[in-house]
């Protein structure tokens, strides 16, 4: 494991918070959508969990998480140290690793140029977090579409990020960034909530057919979702990948896991569930 | 061979409303609210007005719910929870988890509590027999 120091804390809530780790010998090279190990002590051992990078890999000075403190049944001993760290504790971490990555290429070797969609649920958008920062800082010409769940409007965690990513798509024009982020909020009727006049339910409803035949998604881009042109990258709890696939699997969309012979699939995902 | 089936009953909460609230002269209200803030059912005393305007009432069910969820976080170590009194000036808020949802009693503040919920929990243990 490299050594590193915890340079950030943001809390959101009790129980959600963004961190920064700055590695002593600087960020080394990953892709966008892959997660690190981290490692603190417990009891003279050091106790490792794997949080998906939320930072684009063009980012050399940090790494950064977005990280929910889950306490039923148990709480995780890693994030429960991480709940309770200062800035300025050291910590260790191990290379990144993950296969939740941007696909550039088709098995035929082509350029992939399809619409890319991003389903985050919940800490689920770390990793698109990461894919949105990066196509926008490489100049990358795709659609890019992220869409997060979240049961609160205070868990939209990258809410402010992702909207400017998307003023700035509409200020500078589709050619140069085309980028639009939507939200999902599961829980509408609290009243907590009671600002939010957005999507309402899982955030997999993006996808759900209205009685026109389009679904809110394909509303947004004004477009017909098929196998050909969108490609589609989903993170969160196994209920929110197999949402998704409920609607995608009738369209004949094929996750990377099951893919066709000749190489090809249209839905990359990690579950954390 | 046939699969036992497994028979869920729903609680039917107006009548369970219906006597927590008569079970003594100083309950005010009984409600139950599910996870998601959702009312299920509630009563309150007919010569009595609502201590809450009704957007308050929502926040004030809300703070309830982060309470009780919060409180969960320590059941791995405390086990569950049972009971909660808050008494302010003007009435004592009681809340007990049943099944999964949450029992809101309000009553008149500064009284003997402990038959009420004697009586609280008898009729939910009825319930469950």
């Amino acid at each position: 494991m490299e050594n590193g120091t915890i340079s950030y804390i943001q809390s959101l809530r009790e129980d959600l918070g963004i961190f920064r780790v700055t590695p002593d010998g600087g960020v080394p090279d990953f892709k966008a959508g892959q997660f690190l190990t981290l490692g603190l002590p417990l009891e003279s051992k050091i106790v490792n969990r794997a949080y998906s990078i939320a930072s684009s890999p063009d980012n050399k000075k940090f790494f950064e998480f977005v990280i929910r403190w889950v306490r039923r049944p148990l709480p995780g001993r890693l994030t429960s140290l991480l709940f309770n760290a200062k800035v300025g504790d050291k910590i260790s971490w191990a290379k990144p690793a993950g296969n939740l990555t941007i696909n550039d290429t088709l098995p035929n070797g082509e350029k992939d140029t399809r619409r890319i969609v991003c389903i985050g649920g919940g800490t689920g958008l770390a990793p698109f977090v990461s894919f949105a920062q990066h196509l926008h800082d490489t100049n990358d010409k795709r659609e890019v579409v992220v869409l997060h769940g979240a049961s609160y409007v205070d868990e939209l965690s990258y809410k402010d990020l992702l909207t400017n990513l998307e003023d700035e798509s509409i200020a500078k024009g589709k050619d140069v960034w085309n980028f639009k982020y939507r939200a999902a909020i599961s829980r509408p009727q609290e009243w907590f909530n009671r600002s939010w006049a957005g999507q309402v339910g899982r955030v997999e409803t993006f996808l759900r057919p209205r009685d026109n035949g389009m679904s809110p998604l394909e509303e947004l881009i004004g477009d017909k979702i098929t196998q050909e042109n969108t490609i589609f990258y989903v993170c969160g709890w196994q209920g929110t990948i197999d949402g998704v696939m409920d609607f995608l699997k009738p369209k004949g969309f094929i996750t990377e896991h099951d893919k066709r012979e000749d190489g090809s699939f249209e839905v990359k995902y990690e579950s954390y569930g | 061979m046939g699969m036992a089936e497994e028979i869920i009953t729903e609680p039917n909460y107006e009548k369970l409303c219906s006597n927590i609230l008569n079970c003594n002269e100083h309950v005010r209200f009984a409600g139950f609210v599910n996870d998601k803030s959702q009312i299920l059912h509630s009563a309150q005393k007919d010569n009595l007005d609502s201590l809450l305007a009704e957007n308050e009432i929502g926040m004030s069910i809300h703070y309830t719910l982060e309470r009780w969820r919060k409180a969960q976080n320590f059941t791995f170590r405390l086990g569950k929870e049972r009971l909660t009194f808050t008494e302010y000036d003007n009435v004592t808020l009681v809340t007990i988890p049943f099944k999964g949802k949450l029992l809101l009693v309000s009553t008149e503040p500064r009284i003997h509590y402990d038959p009420i919920i004697e009586k609280i929990n008898s009729i939910l243990t009825d319930w469950e027999k």
